[in-house]
This record gives C-alpha cells, sequence and structure tokens, in this order.
C-alpha cells in the first residue's frame, strides 16, 4: 500500500516506452495478423489502465502493467515478422513449384 | 485471452486498493503455506515448454534463455511471495517472452525455408535456360536434317527422271522402265545397261526413304496370256532382286507378274507394244 500512499516515482519513461513500442509493432505490420493484432490490443489496453493508475497515484503498480504491455507490443512485432517471413517463404516455395510445372511440360 | 487478462487487473486493482490486505491475509490463513500457483504462472510454464520444443531452441536460443529467466524470476516470486500481483505480473511477461521467442524461431525457420527457395528457383531457373538452349539447338539441327533429307530425295527423285518415267498416283510413286532398256527379247536378265539404270534407282530409293515398293512386270499382248504372266513375273523378280543386292531391304520389296494386263499404249502397233513391255516400281511414300 505504498504506492497509494505516492511515495513511488510516475513512470513516465516506462510510458513513453509502451506507446513507442506499440507504434513500432503498429508499424511493423502487426494490425494486419490477427495474432499479432490482438496483442496490440492488449498492449493498448494496458496502457490505458496503467494511466489510470497512475492518475489514481498507483505508480507501481502502473509500471509492473507498463512492463506488461511493453511485453504484449514486443510479441505483436515478433508475430507480425513472423507471419511476414512464413508468407515470403510459401510464396517462394509455390514460385518453385510453378517453374518446375512450367519445364516439366 | 484478453478479456481475461483485463478482469485479472481490474481485479488486482480493487483487491489492492480496497480489500486488498484483507484478502491476502484470508488468503494466507486459508493456504497454510503450499500457496497454489497462478493461472499466469502455469501459462507461462507452458508457453515456455512449447517454445523450447519448438524451432527457437536452435534458432532463437538467445530469445529463449531470456523467457526462461523471465519466469525463474516469476517463480522465484511466488516462491518467496506467493500469488500475489507482483507474481501475476512478472508470469504475465515471462508468458509474452516465451511466445516471442516461439515467433522469433518461426520467423528464422521461414526465413531459413525462403532463403533455400530462391537458391533453388535460380538453379531451376538455370535448368530452365539451359533446357531451352538444348531443345533450340535439337530444334535446329533435327531441321537442317530434314532439310538435307528433303533436298536429297528431290535429287534422287530429278536424276531419276532422267532414266525413268516418273509419276505420281494415288497408289504411290510410280517408276516406269521400258522392258527394251532391261531385258532382251523372251529373256528375264537384266541387260548391263539395266544395271547402271537399276543402281540409281536403288540410290534414289534408299536416300529417298520408303514403306514399301512393288515391282510390276508387264508385256505386250503377243503370245499367251500364261507364258507373258510367266515372263513378267520373272523379269519382275529379277529386277526386285537385284535391287535388294543394291541395298533396298529385301523385306520391303516384293515382286508381281501382271502379263499382259494395264496396257499403257495400243498393242497394235509396234511403238504401242513396245511401250506396254515395262517393269513399274511402284513406292509406298514412308508417311
Amino acid at each position: 500500500m505504498l504506492a497509494a500512499c505516492g511515495g513511488y516515482p510516475v513512470p513516465h519513461d516506462q510510458l513513453s516506452a509502451a506507446q513507442a513500442e506499440v507504434k513500432g509493432a503498429e508499424v511493423g505490420g502487426a494490425n494486419e495478423n490477427p495474432k499479432a493484432a490482438l496483442h496490440v490490443k492488449l498492449a493498448k489496453d494496458q496502457i490505458a489502465i496503467a494511466e489510470k493508475q497512475m492518475n489514481d497515484g498507483d505508480n507501481e503498480e502502473a509500471e509492473r502493467t507498463l512492463i506488461r504491455a511493453q511485453a504484449d507490443a514486443d510479441l505483436a512485432l515478433a508475430l507480425a515478422k513472423e507471419a511476414k517471413a512464413q508468407n515470403d517463404a510459401a510464396e517462394a516455395s509455390e514460385q518453385v513449384g510453378k517453374l518446375r510445372k512450367e519445364m516439366s511440360k | 485471452m484478453m478479456r481475461r487478462s483485463t478482469r485479472f487487473v481490474s481485479i488486482c486493482v480493487s483487491g489492492l486498493y480496497a480489500a486488498g490486505p484483507a484478502l491476502i491475509a484470508a488468503s494466507l490463513m486459508a493456504c497454510g503455506g503450499a500457496a497454489v500457483p497462478p493461472q499466469e504462472l502455469l501459462d507461462a510454464r507452458s508457453a515456455y515448454a512449447e517454445a523450447a520444443k519448438g524451432p527457437a531452441a536452435d534458432l532463437a536460443p538467445a530469445q529463449l534463455d531470456t523467457a526462461k529467466q523471465s519466469l525463474q524470476t516469476a517463480q522465484d516470486n511466488f516462491d518467496k511471495d506467493g500469488p500475489d500481483q507482483k507474481t501475476k505480473d512478472l508470469a504475465y511477461v515471462a508468458q509474452r517472452r516465451a511466445q516471442l521467442a516461439a515467433a522469433e524461431g518461426g520467423r528464422e525457420k521461414a526465413e531459413r525455408m525462403r532463403a533455400a527457395s530462391d537458391k533453388d528457383l535460380k538453379n531451376t531457373q538455370a535448368q530452365g535456360l539451359e533446357n531451352y538452349a538444348k531443345t533450340k539447338e535439337a530444334l535446329a539441327s533435327e531441321k537442317a536434317a530434314r532439310v538435307e533429307a528433303e533436298r536429297k530425295a528431290a535429287i534422287a527423285l530429278a536424276s531419276l527422271a532422267e532414266i525413268a518415267k516418273v509419276k505420281e498416283e494415288s497408289r504411290g510413286v510410280v517408276i516406269t522402265l521400258s522392258g527394251s532398256v532391261l531385258f532382251a527379247t523372251g529373256k528375264s536378265d537384266l541387260l548391263p545397261i539395266a544395271k547402271e539404270k537399276l543402281n540409281q534407282v536403288a540410290k534414289a530409293l534408299t536416300d529417298q526413304g520408303f514403306k514399301a515398293i512393288v515391282v510390276q512386270g508387264y508385256t505386250d499382248s503377243v503370245g499367251s496370256a500364261t507364258d507373258n504372266e510367266a515372263l513378267s513375273m520373272r523379269r519382275a523378280q529379277s529386277v526386285r532382286d537385284y535391287l535388294v543386292t543394291r541395298g533396298v531391304p529385301s523385306e520391303k520389296a516384293t515382286a508381281e507378274g501382271k502379263g499382259a494386263s494395264n496396257p499403257v499404249a495400243d498393242n497394235k502397233t509396234a511403238d504401242g507394244r513396245a511401250e506396254n513391255r515395262r517393269v513399274e516400281i511402284v513406292v509406298t511414300p514412308e508417311k
């Protein structure tokens, strides 16, 4: 209950870091992949909760909520990259298959 | 997933805020020493186990190690303080780190597959170009061979036209040789000049290629039909046999004695009779 008393520093840095990482995930195409988009949303929801906690003076809780948000944003970007790589790999293999078929004619 | 974690957060907020101390005290009393791990910690453990089984073990070991450390931190906090909010938060982060390691492993694997496919594509394209060049070359030499064969056939036919009558009929190409240049009267032995002419015929036939030939002997209408047929047969046979000695495949060549049938000219005149005494070679073309 120390947080309630206001002794814990306000996690401004964590907040901007979390917001930046959400942006990064979105720029990285996270919203185009359903799994990644879910974690973008989780990150945003938790940032909103953290802001509320900060308003209420629960800075320590807010900091941990923001770390959760960052973890979700990181994951969203990784999932987006994975999906893109898998898509590219499937396309490349399809191209090879097409060419082989063409050549065996 | 989203709804559940949001709910957890809201519970923890109200819990810590309003009824926190009372709840913690109550749960400590109820559980005694052995606290039940929170769902977050269970999720984090299984997410890590799953990631460790996947491609991340080989392809994203650093991320997997980070996930392992996060999980250990959450576990340590749970062992020390029980299933409090901090344990849940640490476990939540550990779960995400494990999922991230799995995703990085998956991405790395996909990138390697893609690189392999790209290489494959390049090789296949190179192979395709090579095949194309070969096919083109083969087609060109095939065409050259065909042109050469046609040229030879044309020359062969032209050379034949000098020594014999060559006519294209529905039954095939008919080469007509006059009887007087081939045989002495009443004989079926080839004259020396006949052999020279037949050499040319054999050469033309073997140059051009064919499916089959029928050598037909004909006489004029003088004399008995039986004699004429026998003579025409002997003459056809001797021409056929000679052609075979000059390289015409024997299984492709047959002989027929037609006697005085199918006259090509009037048997009442000497010229007409001379024209009717003849040997026809009917050539069935190759295709």
